[in-house]
């Protein structure tokens, strides 16, 4: 038996020092750090600096702004449509259903790099070719990278993209985890199908979507490449410019260390605070 | 009978009403990549629309080539991706044994801690990583820089954890009696036992490096010690750059991966899915 | 060759202890069946005597060696799970030789153990399969194999035939008869059947709550039982337990009235002193039933259902009164479709309990 618990130590222990090094030991150290006035030798203790400064520096006001407007529109219409999606991929009646799923699957392997490239040709306002289908069938021109608003669209059509097939693939293995027999059970009850999906598969899923949701959420404060790559560092003017973006601009570009982690602090507190209240909104009754 | 097919006739066109243009639109980034990688630039930039691939894959590629040696950058981005997951595979399933199959001091704190700072977003620890890697042990542009640090994704832990224990306690006694020691145990019976798992764990872990972005990007900053997807990100924010050059490179980062989606879907999407099963 | 000795033998999981003090002398060669029903602490004890748990206090020694401290491959024993714990990602040959394998042993050797472990057991042309592709029967008859390989000193049996179908158990039950005979060790085994147990023990460990409520050979459970516990959980079907009321008492006897079987007054041979309006449980096992006439006392019973099995019959009576009684009778066609029945109880068959399941002789 005393073999066997050195034995777990051993099993243990390699990984242990990795995540103690590389994620534990970075959580307690960022957190010091953003008491840190970071610009000048020797960095000294200046909460002011960085927790002072997050409180009235209007660029980062911009890019919460911004992140919040993208998490608002964008994780309900892609969780929504993704739940949809996951249902009509599931139906019996679908056709060519392994085409149908690469289709929305496969942006899940498609890099951040490779993507933006693609999309900033196809949108691109004189010969891009989505601007082409829009003129063609006779609307206005649109200036993706010019217009502020319509910058944000673009960032918030590019991650459903890319996200969509992503939390599709979650919610469908939790939809095929939903026993049959439920489901017959409600059509020899005279259950008609639209209702079985609202009374029946969607409070089964909503585990489930809910954990989509804090994923999702997650994942948008800490938008980063997209910004980064597609409309080219957060344009234009700042338009897109989202808490992750700023973070590196901050982190990387001027160096400020502590400024950033006091700014990754509320990236970190906004996403759990997030999360939470969505969890607490979906809690089960009782 | 008459009216149930029939209705089941609307439904099912109604659904492909649906399915047939939306899959079309997801579809068409992905077509659009491989279109504009063959095409001569001023194609690209011309007032005509082009849906049809043509032929100057190669010749954008050597373009591409000499902007930026991109064979070199896939070079590094499969040796990392590789040697990434082998490495993450072989931890995690270590710790994820430990903390199945083991009763030990320390191992409800442990998972605690796992768990409860998975969810925190990995901007928080981004800068003391950098901080530590790039300037305390001048470590930016080494192939340690690339592999270690993204080491601590505790994915697999959680993945092999659970696989681990959903086997028979039985199985693991029963080679105990036999004498078999237990570092064998888990390499003899329960690594063999948990090879779906471990599929899943290393495609998910494999892509996750190959398309990571952020950390090769603060890292490495040096042309030679570039990532594929760095090398590219490189390229788009210049003004006087080949777009078919990039989209070449957009390409050759995608394929492997499609090609690797195709073939192995099912561990794939098991991969994915267990996320939310824990 | 090797005998376990158990010696106060206490198990803690942190402070809840499921084993309270246990002794127990296997003697070499034996067959020990630990029976009691689920969470008796029998299949912990068994796995304490492999190694597979901690012992929380007391010793175990096996083949006169303390083994405490040892690890479960050096104790000389070898284990049968209820759940077979086969490799399915090795053939029945890798199954058998993997332990040895893994432990640097000879090849040939290796090779020579397997070919006679697979003719002992007749398994011999299933040695290429994957346990996947074996029948239940077959896949207990490797995991026996496996144990068979490391010729043991003391084979444990942890419930193997419980994931059986009726028919194969009684056959695999044979088999391991069969098997303790050819081979001649020391064998421990867990069953919650006391079928299993009455067939295959030369002697019966009964466990209840973490305790060792009596220690015998098989009929002498039987015949003998030490408290109203195995009193009912030996023997099928279970033994009637009639509730009491002592009416008088004389000098090497006392007189009883059946509560709730319509107040029939028996007197049953007995030492202890009673008092008049001490309450007791007379048990009568359903076979022990007479004919009218035949007893010391009659019971005349209501009918609830007969189950007819040619050769025998079951008769479940006086449901109503709260306290069924099971009478067995020899197959009388004439009395299919009887609603009352006379029976007699003969007084030299009964038990006597007190109210904490003490036996009172």
């Amino acid at each position: 038996m005393r073999m066997r618990t050195r034995a777990a130590y051993g099993f243990l222990t390699p990984y242990l020092l990795i995540f103690a090094a590389f994620w534990v030991w970075p959580i307690v150290y960022s957190f010091y750090l953003s008491f840190l006035a970071t610009r000048i030798q020797p960095w000294r203790f200046n909460p002011g600096m960085t927790w002072g400064r997050l409180v009235v520096d209007p660029a980062f006001a911009n890019a919460l702004k911004n992140t919040l407007i993208i998490l608002v529109i964008q994780v309900p219409v892609m969780i929504a449509l993704a739940t949809l999606l996951a249902v009509l991929l599931n139906s019996q009646l679908l056709r060519a259903r392994g085409i149908m799923r690469f289709a929305f699957f496969a942006p899940v392997v498609v890099g951040e790099a490779a993507y933006a490239a693609v999309f900033r040709l196809m949108f691109n306002a004189d010969f891009g070719v989505v601007n082409k289908l829009i003129t063609g069938i006779g609307l206005p021109r649109v200036d993706w990278f010019a217009s502020p608003t319509a910058a944000m669209a673009l960032i918030i059509m590019a991650v459903t993209w890319r996200w969509v097939g992503y939390n599709a693939i979650i919610i469908l293995s939790g939809l095929q985890a939903i026993p049959n027999d439920v489901y017959e059970a409600a059509t020899l009850d005279r259950v008609s199908k639209p209702r079985q999906f609202f009374f029946i598969t969607l409070p089964l899923l909503k585990p489930i979507i809910l954990f989509c949701v804090v994923l999702s959420v997650i994942g948008t404060m800490q938008l980063f490449a997209e910004p980064f790559l597609i409309t080219n560092r957060g344009g234009p003017g700042g338009a897109t410019e989202t808490l992750g973006l700023f973070l590196y601009r901050q982190g990387f570009t001027v160096l400020n260390f502590g400024y950033a982690s006091a700014v990754a602090y509320t990236i970190a507190a906004l996403a759990i605070f997030i999360s939470l209240v969505n969890l607490w909104i979906g809690r089960s009754p009782k | 009978m008459r009216s149930k097919s029939v209705s089941t006739l609307r439904r099912s066109i109604a659904l492909h009403a649906v399915m047939v243009p939306l899959a079309i639109v997801w579809l068409f980034p992905i077509w659009m990549m491989v279109v504009f990688s063959t095409m001569p630039e001023n194609a690209i930039f011309s007032p005509n629309i082009h849906l049809i691939p043509s032929d100057r894959f190669w010749a954008n590629f050597n373009v591409l080539q000499g902007d930026t040696n991109f064979l070199r950058a896939i070079f590094i981005s499969v040796v990392v991706a590789l040697v990434y997951t082998v490495l993450s595979v072989m931890l995690t399933s270590m710790a994820g044994w430990a903390l199945a199959r083991y009763a030990f001091i320390g191992k409800g704190m442990v998972l605690t801690i796992i768990l409860g700072t998975l969810t925190l977003p990995y901007f928080v620890v981004v800068i003391p990583q950098f901080i530590m890697v790039a300037r305390d042990f001048g470590l930016a542009n080494t192939w340690f820089a690339l592999i270690v640090p993204p080491l601590f994704n505790s994915l697999g832990v959680l993945f092999m954890r659970q696989s681990f224990s959903m086997m028979p306690a039985d199985l693991f006694d029963a080679a105990r009696v036999e004498g078999v020691r237990e570092w064998r145990i888990f390499l003899f019976v329960a690594m063999p036992l948990a090879r779906p798992t471990l599929a899943a764990l290393s495609i998910i872990l494999f892509l996750a490096s190959w398309n990571n972005y952020l950390w090769p990007l603060l890292i490495n900053n040096r042309p030679d010690m570039m990532t594929a997807p760095v090398a590219l990100g490189s390229l788009i924010g210049l003004t006087k750059v080949s777009w078919g050059g990039i989209m070449v490179g957009a390409v050759l980062l995608t394929a492997p991966m499609i090609a690797v989606f195709i073939l192995l879907q099912r561990h794939f999407i098991a991969g994915i899915a267990a996320g939310a099963v824990k | 060759m090797a005998g376990v000795t158990l010696r106060n033998v206490v198990k803690r999981f942190g402070s809840f202890e499921v084993i309270h003090g246990a002794d127990l002398e296997v003697e070499d060669g034996e067959f020990v069946v630990f029976v009691g029903p689920s969470g008796c602490g029998k299949s912990t004890l068994l796995r304490m005597i492999a190694g597979l748990e901690d012992i929380s206090d007391g010793e175990i020694a096996i083949g006169g060696t303390v083994v405490n401290d040892v690890e479960p491959a050096d104790r000389g024993t070898a284990m049968v799970f209820q759940s077979y714990a086969l490799y399915p990602h090795m053939t029945v040959e890798k199954n058998l030789s993997f332990g040895l394998r893994m432990n640097g042993n000879d090849k040939a050797d290796t090779a020579r153990r397997v070919e006679r472990a697979a003719k002992i057991l007749r398994i011999e042309e299933l040695l290429d399969r994957r346990p996947g592709q074996l029948s239940g029967g077959q896949r207990q008859r490797v995991a026996i194999g496996r144990a068979i390989v490391r010729d043991p000193e003391v084979f444990l049996f942890d419930e193997p035939l419980s994931n059986l179908d009726a028919e194969l158990r009684v056959q695999m039950r044979v088999e391991i008869a069969r098997l303790h005979a050819e081979l001649g060790v020391t064998m421990v085994y867990v069953t919650h059947d006391q079928v299993e147990a009455m067939t295959l023990a030369d002697r019966i460990v009964v466990l209840r709550d973490g305790r060792i409520e009596q220690i015998g050979r098989p009929l002498d459970l039987y015949d003998d039982p030490a408290n109203r516990f195995v009193a009912g959980f030996v023997g099928s079907p279970k033994m009637n337990f009639m509730a009491a009321e002592v009416v008088g008492a004389e000098n090497g006897s006392v007189t009883v009235a059946l509560t709730n079987q319509g107040g029939a007054r028996l007197t049953v041979p007995a030492k202890n002193g009673f008092a008049a309006g001490d309450k007791l449980t007379v048990g009568l096992r359903p076979e022990h039933f007479g004919g009218a006439g035949e007893g010391d006392c009659e019971l005349s019973v209501k009918v609830d259902v007969a189950e007819h099995l040619g050769s025998t019959s079951y008769v479940y009576a006086n449901t109503a009164s709260g306290e069924q009684l099971v009478i067995e009778r020899e197959e009388s066609r004439s009395e299919i479709g009887v609603e009352h029945l006379t029976v007699s109880i003969p007084a030299a068959r009964t038990y006597l309990f007190d109210a904490s399941g003490a036996r009172l002789r």
